[in-house]
């Protein structure tokens, strides 16, 4: 009885609910103490003493010689097994057991039942007790060796028992077990949502440690969520972040200290830090101060419906069938540009505001800046317009031939390419012509700005690198064998794209060309760069992603029947626009399609998308339509009004 | 491995149940707060046994275990953001095996290499508790680890509501 005692105080000094505890003290203590707690319910009551007088000798026999236990098979394992179990079941009425945070959640196995004694041999409990005594004294080699001699008497359907009868006594909560600061590692290395969510339906624990919210801020860096994420503090310089839905613009060439340009999404911090915070900076501050986890849901579910949700929304804007020469997309307006002269303003959500007219052919260039769009097409002028009022501002002459280009270095700075082979750059405040750059041999067909320099690709199958300022030509890029339909600039390379079917990477100092990428079989006529990555599209109906690490393809997509129409990308996805009437959405970095967006149409003229809109131009029975895709879906909304 | 080390210097380790493990210095040394008390200690921790009063022998052997199979690894990266920390399922195979121990043996171990600064088993062990999590729904994450349900049934189903979000793909 010693023992008992002893294990009992034992017990009573480690209770259970300790933190973390210690693999020995649960058998013995359950073992010892039902010995006195459950004696109310042992048909006999037996004194200490006598527990051990009846089946002492057997049970010392066989426990002193161990490999006599499975010479003496009439001693069954059945009973003596169901004792050994016996005594943990009731762990839970002892006095310190309750509160005992392991407690085994209902294991609903037929196992976890408790053997019935009510058909109990006479002697089985006296029995059983001296085994218990015994087995109380032995050390953890020994009672491993009688354990397992028990067990290898055993037949499968009480092997069964067992490890039904001891699973869920091995398993813990590690999060009862460990630190919040290790729970919290655990969870990092979930990196799917999905399992995070789940696991914080586990219990209050969970629930608290899954949204805690530096777990969320981790999240939306593995995810990539950073980039325009307002969650973070705004560090990364503003220019990273303007141009990601810039395709049809292609100025993008903000630096710090420069006025960023007002490529075709993006906020002009510049101009708006002297202005009062429009709306959408309100709500960016709001974001700002939603935690991590809202905004990772946020980002999550917008990229969930690019995946397979969003709604569709057709405006139909013309009754005849004028072709989308441009269309760009700002924080205030959806502009779309016509081949019949027209340009129509939109609200960002899709509702007509505007039609600007005064172009007497059609529209080919456009570029806004704020509330300004600048403009130019088939008539030679150049017209700068007011797009909150709807008024022409400037009608700017010089070019002789079609305006065929446009793009705008600073608020108050036009730069029009033209198919008389020069470009003009133009004081928007005055309406003059500052300078006249000279020097192509064929028409300009596409411009790029970046900082003080402008870069033009011409049909007289060079490029030319401008001074802005200066408004003189500083390199002459020489290689391509056809004209030059497509150029990017993003201060560090340039990229050129042409009718020879190649596109060519130049250095802006040097003016020397650093690659020929090659595999496109027709016309580059689409092409965006970012970061290192350079997206290309053809009239061989491919689009080509391109790293210009290695100035190799990453992936080609057989994208569309026929021409490339219209292409932009972001971190994320691809979106092309093909004159076979498909939109199509395609993961950048694996180069997987992901969906096609909306019906088929008959063609589609141009494609553009930010964050959480696509907008296509597109013919359908004849008629120019504009579908405006919104990524939210009804959980986005629902959680949006909340805020 | 480097069996052909010719002197190996020996440290004894106390555990915090009064047993004293002796181990090769530079197995012991896989651990930042074992190598800094060496250095602390100097001659001193060669001829006393260096207690580690907050792990026992049986999860102390397990830890050295572990630290013996890895004891020529390249140092860890010192950057907690680096990518192989971000990189999360992969655990390699010896570790996978050495980790399918008793799931108090696991959280131990993990407390042990976290009390040890032994940041790579740390990750080892964080990363297996985190695959038995991964990809299951919450009635099996309880039936993993055996955790009692302790929702109310209003608040389970708000709980559950809240979370649809990430189900949504």
């Amino acid at each position: 009885m010693d023992i008992d005692k002893q294990q009992y105080n034992d017990m009573s000094a480690h209770p259970p609910l300790s933190p973390r505890p210690r693999p020995i003290p649960i058998d013995p203590e359950s073992l010892e103490l039902r010995s006195t707690g459950r004696r109310p319910h042992t048909r006999h009551s037996f004194t200490s003493d006598s527990d051990y007088q009846l089946p002492a000798p057997n049970l010392l026999s066989q426990s002193d010689s161990i490999n006599s236990a499975r010479s003496r098979p009439s001693v069954a394992g059945p009973t003596r097994l169901s004792t050994v179990s016996r005594p943990s079941l009731p762990m839970n009425m002892l006095p310190s057991a309750p509160a005992s945070p392991p407690t085994p959640a209902p294991s609903p196995t037929p196992f976890s039942r408790q053997p019935s004694w009510k058909d109990a041999a006479e002697d089985e409990d006296g029995f059983t007790r001296l085994a218990r005594a015994h087995f109380g004294h032995q050390t953890d080699a020994q009672r491993q060796r009688f354990l397992a001699e028990l067990l290898n008497m055993c037949d499968n359907s009480q092997l069964s028992f067992v490890a039904h009868f001891v699973a869920p006594r091995l398993k813990k909560d590690p999060f009862e077990h460990l630190p919040d600061e290790l729970c919290l590692r655990v969870l990092m290395f979930i990196d799917e949502p999905r399992s995070l969510a789940r696991a914080s339906q586990v219990s209050q624990r969970w629930h608290k440690l899954v949204n805690d919210d530096m777990l969320w801020k981790e999240m939306c860096k593995k995810y990539a969520y950073r980039r325009r994420a307002s969650g973070e503090p705004d560090t990364s310089p503003r220019a990273n972040q303007s141009h990601p839905y810039s395709f049809t613009s292609r100025n993008k060439r903000p630096l710090e200290g420069a006025p960023l340009g007002p490529s075709s999404s993006a906020p002009n911090l510049a101009l708006s830090l002297s202005e009062p915070p429009s709306p959408v900076q309100k709500n960016k501050k709001r974001m700002q101060s939603q935690s991590h986890y809202m905004h990772f849901r946020h980002k999550y579910l917008i990229e969930a419906a690019w995946r397979k949700g969003g709604h569709c929304k057709p405006h139909f804007i013309t009754p005849d069938q004028g072709v989308v020469t441009s269309l760009h997309l700002t924080d205030r307006y959806i502009v779309v540009a016509m081949d019949n002269a027209k340009i129509h303003v939109f609200n960002t959500v899709g509702e007509h505001q505007k039609t600007l007219k005064g172009h007497v052919m059609g529209v080919w260039a456009m570029v806004p800046w704020d509330d300004i769009l600048v403009s130019g097409g088939c008539d030679r002028d150049v017209r700068v317009w007011n797009m909150a009022t709807g008024r022409s501002v400037h009608v700017l002459r010089g070019h002789t031939s079609t305006v065929r280009c446009l793009k705008m270095s600073d608020s108050k700075t036009a730069i029009s390419g033209s198919r008389d082979t020069t470009l003009r750059i133009w004081d928007l405040e005055s309406g003059l012509c500052k300078n006249v750059l000279v020097g192509h041999q064929a028409s300009v067909r596409c411009l790029a700005i970046y900082g003080d320099t402008v870069v033009s690709g011409s049909y007289d199958t060079t490029a030319r690198i401008w001074s802005i300022s200066e408004g003189k030509c500083l390199k002459t890029l020489s290689g391509h064998f056809s004209q030059i339909y497509a150029i990017a600039f993003d201060g560090t390379r340039i990229a050129t794209g042409s009718l020879d079917t190649s596109v060519r990477i130049w250095d802006p100092n040097t003016g020397l060309c650093i690659a020929v990428l090659q595999g496109h079989t027709s016309l580059v006529g689409q092409l965006q760069m970012r970061g290192n990555t350079l997206v290309t599209g053809g009239s061989d109906g491919s689009v080509r992603v391109w790293s210009l690490v290695t100035n190799q393809a990453k992936h080609r997509l057989a994208a569309h029947d026929n021409s490339v129409t219209s292409l932009q990308f972001d971190d994320n996805r691809i979106v092309s626009g093909g004159s076979d009437g498909r939109v199509k959405i395609w993961d950048v970095h694996t180069g997987q399609p992901i969906r096609e967006l909306c019906q088929p149409a008959e063609a589609v003229w141009r494609v553009a998308f930010e964050e959480e809109k696509a907008v296509i131009m597109a013919s359908r029975n004849n008629r120019t339509v504009m579908e405006a895709s919104h990524m939210c879906n009804v959980v986005l909304q629902a959680m949006l009004t909340c805020f | 491995m480097a069996e052909t080390k010719a002197e190996q210097p020996r440290l004894t380790l106390a555990s915090s149940d009064g047993e004293d493990i002796p181990v090769d210095k530079d197995v012991a040394e896989r651990s930042v707060l074992i190598k800094n008390m060496v250095s602390d200690l100097g001659e001193e921790a060669m001829t006393e046994a260096i207690p580690i009063p907050n792990v026992n022998a049986a999860v102390l052997k397990k830890v050295i275990e572990w630290c013996t199979h890895h004891r020529a690894d390249p140092p860890a990266p010192t950057d907690d953001d680096s990518d192989s920390r971000k990189k999360t399922t992969d655990i390699e195979e010896w570790d996978q095996k050495f980790m399918q121990v008793d799931q108090e043996m696991l959280f131990e171990i993990i407390l042990a290499a976290n009390y040890l600064d032994i940041k790579q088993l740390l990750d080892v062990g964080c990363k297996t508790v985190a695959n038995m999590i991964k990809g299951k729904s919450p009635e099996e994450i309880r039936k993993t680890f055996n955790i009692q349900n302790d929702f109310t049934p209003e608040e389970e189903d708000q709980i559950r509501r809240e979370n649809e979000w990430a189900e949504d793909r």
